[in-house]
């Protein structure tokens, strides 16, 4: 038979996720404000703040809970300050990196360290989001845009996984929740 | 706390880049002077404009969800205006060279600049 969690363990885990969704909420947010799209005009480029929640959710909650929180962060931002075509991108954007980063995991430490992982988080974000536009505009010559995308996912990986790195540092020296694995 | 980079990562720096330039240079098109500007909506070519013998300024307005108006000159052709809520057709601006796209994704519309044999370049658009 399978031991029983403590109430307290689970409690917490609702709460952190919670937590999470939300602060993926307002980082979504914070981005849409900042116009990176102006800067680099491409449709859907942007910072992926949120891939550092995402990120902690799945090194510290699992991946089920990363899954919990990217998708309703995806559904809610949507709501809020989307349309039906923008939760479509985000979606598979969201989706394609979290498996990436997954399968990536499992090299952590060995392999990979988090600069590796996040950048073909943010490489597979990318493709994911021109895959689905290029699905939603029946044609293929939005793949122009892929090269770009590419090479913005190094640089936004890169400035993501440096993020965490410290993130994950104070998280640990506190002890609030244990990293998993 | 620093961040220390293991192989791995260096390999997928190089898999991401690579991938990024083998992409380029097979959608890169070669300058042949002749310059067709397809104005594809829903996957459907409703336009074809030859830029490089246009003599005056055409003016293409296009409906949808989110109406704009499209502009074509001699070599180039821009999203001149648009009513979709994030602006990025516009931001694109003036496109020239063969194999550069502009796209409208609110609307579903998208301009592409395609040189000689454009014939099997619609190969590529997948119709319903």
């Amino acid at each position: 038979m399978q031991a029983r969690r403590p109430y307290g363990e689970s409690m917490k885990k609702i709460a952190l996720n919670g937590l999470l969704i939300s602060l993926a909420l307002v980082l979504s947010y914070v981005e849409s404000l900042f116009p990176t799209s102006l800067i680099i005009p491409i449709p859907g480029i942007k910072l992926g703040l949120a891939n550092i929640v995402t990120m902690f959710a799945l090194f510290y909650l699992g991946f089920v809970s990363a899954l919990t929180v990217s998708v309703l962060r995806c559904v809610l931002a949507a709501l809020l300050f989307g349309g039906f075509s923008s939760l479509m991108f985000s979606l598979s954007g969201a989706l394609l990196a979290l498996i990436v980063m997954q399968v990536l995991k499992h090299g952590h430490n060995k392999l990979f360290s988090l600069l590796g992982i996040s950048m073909g988080g943010a490489a597979a974000h990318n493709t994911g989001q021109i895959i689905m536009a290029s699905l939603m505009m029946r044609n293929t010559a939005i793949y122009a845009y892929l090269p770009v995308l590419l090479i913005a996912g190094i640089v936004m990986g890169f400035l993501t996984a440096v993020v965490a790195q410290n993130l994950f540092y104070l998280v640990d020296k506190t002890h609030v929740v244990n990293r998993l694995g | 706390m620093r961040l220390k980079p293991k192989l791995g990562d260096f390999f997928i720096i190089l898999l991401i880049a690579a991938s990024a330039v083998f992409l380029t240079f097979s959608l890169r098109q070669a300058d042949t002077g002749e310059k067709i500007a397809l104005i594809i909506q829903d996957g459907v070519v409703v336009k074809q404009i030859r830029l490089d013998t246009l003599e005056h300024t055409e003016i293409l307005e296009y409906s949808g969800e989110y109406p704009g108006i499209i502009e074509a000159e001699k070599g180039r052709i821009r999203f001149k205006e648009a009513t979709c809520p994030d602006q990025v057709c516009v931001g694109t601006g003036w496109i020239s060279k063969n194999g550069q796209i502009a796209a409208c994704l609110p609307d579903r519309i998208l301009i592409r600049i395609t040189g000689t044999g454009s014939a099997e370049d619609d190969t590529d658009i997948w119709l319903h």
